[in-house]
């Protein structure tokens, strides 16, 4: 027992110096930008802002650019999500679920769109679309932002219909249920959280989603991480860009915690290969 | 229960089975078909349309003229060159910082404990566009690092933004969440006793971490370099935008070359070039994920 004590205060001691550099690596950056949102006058070398104010929010907020690219993002991400729902589910479920031939290798296939190295890829599937001419076109960027969402719609939500208590659907069968009413009374609801998740998971994912927008969306397809890479290359004021990034990230933010909550962080790590 | 059940009715289970083969097929067939039109297809065209190419007598043949191109080239090969280097500098870091984190995170519980993980894997809720400005913010040209050591009276530091270690920075901080996550993953395979066994025969932490941890650990660590590896060598955003413009990494260099310059065929180049590059990667990283899973 005698080296379990200054094993645990080493250990504390090793937290606090992580802890102090990691606040200073992580959290810094966001305090900069959240800081930037709400200040009007800042400049070098105050440590605060010498004005603070909600001035350019409303100044923001009056762009119509800024409007129209909000408006493409969130149809072009609720048109993916529910594509990608409506082509995964099934498929997650027939994975779980059922035995056919090809299953093993059909679900590893899958991996093949993590295993090339992304921009790449992108690159690839452009010279695709130019010869079809999808290129710099509102279904261009869907099907390729569609792409991008099949390991996250299948492997999560397989997972979550793998999970659900068989008894209780025997039970049910049993009783003399018909499958589909087996189905929609107790394995989806079963699986029901996991599977928001997964969804709300494909859908912030595809807001954000930059590299495949710009590539396959430009110049006609100003998406709202697209416009703003068109802000900080123009280097026009600060405080758009900033605002943009407070109003966007909040509510990304709390959808993403819940469906950290619901799936497991360590889902993630497993469902990479860890 | 479901052995019972198919025994009871062996003529009715074998019929659900022929038949749910069919209808199990019918149901992955649309995404398997999607993954083969704009994954495995796109992949195979790049190969054969910047290897084969179009002769003026209409045909096609065998050439190498553009991978000569690239190879012969000194800026495409700087390119290379400064994407190979991030890509080192970066996996090193990322395991140099995501390490310790994940032995911390794994031996010890906690409020403090739990602190570091939530800022660990922060990162992942942070697209990397916003992090990008926030960087720029942060260690630009007096930006809040200037600030900080101007505040404290130290001098400025040379600013990393648009240089090759503003990506590395933006890159590391992106990556991190995972790393830690895999590397904690991984270290759930030591077991605990096996450690404590090693320390009461006196060995100390580094011989502990060196002789029981690491040798445990090597596939864990390898999944997660690749893994890295894989998304660092052909990312865009950050390099993009913080990153010189000259020389550039392979992500923005493709984009020009494909976008800017009107030039798929030597940016099909630049990919199939990645994906070689990367190819022993992409092979490590899907087997053994395929072993850890063995399938569904």
């Amino acid at each position: 027992m005698m080296p379990g004590k200054p094993a645990v205060a080493d250990a504390d001691w090793i937290g606090v110096v992580l802890a102090l550099l990691l606040t200073l690596f992580i959290a810094l950056p966001l305090i900069v930008v959240g800081t930037w949102a709400f200040s009007e006058i800042w400049r070098y070398p105050a440590v605060i802002p010498q004005q603070f104010g909600l001035r350019y929010w409303s100044l923001t907020l009056s762009r119509t650019d800024v409007w129209e690219a909000l408006f493409l993002s969130l149809r072009l991400a609720t048109t993916v999500t529910i594509l990608s729902a409506v082509i995964c589910l099934p498929a997650a479920y027939a994975f779980a679920r059922m035995t056919f031939p090809g299953r093993n290798i059909l679900f590893l296939s899958f991996l093949a769109s993590h295993a090339f190295p992304k921009f790449g890829l992108l690159v690839a599937i452009a010279g695709i679309f130019l010869q079809i001419g999808l290129i710099s076109t509102f279904w261009g960027v869907v099907l390729i932002q569609l792409v991008g969402t099949l390991m996250l719609m299948i492997w999560i939500p397989v997972a979550a219909f793998q999970n659900v208590d068989r008894r209780m659907e025997e039970a049910a069968r049993d009783a003399g249920a018909a499958p589909l009413r087996v189905f929609w009374s107790i394995t989806l609801p079963q699986a029901a959280p996991t599977i928001v998740a997964a969804v709300l998971l494909t859908f912030v994912a595809t807001f954000y989603e930059t590299e495949g927008a710009w590539l396959i969306g430009a110049p006609e397809i100003r998406t709202m991480p697209v416009l703003m890479v068109t802000f900080i290359n123009n280097q026009i004021v600060v405080q758009y860009g900033a605002v943009l990034s407070v109003m966007l990230w909040v509510p990304s933010f709390i959808a993403l915690m819940f469906a950290r909550r619901v799936v497991g962080t360590g889902t993630f790590a497993k469902g990479l290969g860890a | 229960m479901r052995r019972s059940m198919t025994f009871a009715l062996p003529a009715r289970g074998f019929a659900l089975a022929s038949n749910q083969g069919w209808v199990g097929l019918a149901l992955v067939a649309l995404p398997v078909l999607l993954l083969a039109w704009l994954i495995i297809y796109p992949i195979v065209s790049a190969v054969t349309d910047t290897l084969f190419v179009a002769q003026p007598d209409g045909s096609s043949a065998l050439s190498f003229a553009s991978y000569r191109f690239f190879f012969s080239d000194q800026y495409s090969r700087a390119n290379l060159w400064v994407t190979l280097w991030t890509t080192l500098v970066c996996g090193a870091l990322l395991l140099a910082i995501g390490l310790p984190i994940a032995l911390y995170l794994r031996f010890s519980r906690g409020p403090l404990s739990a602190y570091v993980q939530g800022l660990a894997i922060f990162p992942m809720f942070v697209p990397s566009i916003i992090l990008s400005y926030a960087l720029i913010r942060t260690i630009g040209p007096n930006g809040a690092v200037d600030v900080l050591l101007n505040a404290v009276g130290l001098p400025k530091l040379p600013s990393p933004y648009l240089t090759p270690w503003g990506p590395v920075i933006g890159l590391v901080w992106d990556n991190l969440p995972l790393t830690v996550l895999m590397l904690t993953a991984g270290l759930g395979n030591v077991p605990k006793t096996s450690i404590e066994a090693a320390r009461d025969v006196g060995a100390s932490p580094l011989r502990v971490l060196w002789s029981i941890i690491m040798p445990r650990m090597v596939n864990s660590l390898l999944v997660t370099t690749s893994f890295a590896i894989l998304g660092i060598f052909s990312s865009f955003t950050l390099p993009y935008l913080l990153g010189p413009a000259s020389p550039e990494m392979m992500g923005p260099f493709m984009q020009r070359t494909f976008s800017d310059m009107n030039d798929p065929v030597n940016a099909l180049t630049q990919a199939v070039i990645a994906f070689g590059f990367c190819l022993g990667f992409g092979i490590f990283y899907v087997r053994s994920v395929a072993r850890n899973r063995g399938g569904v």
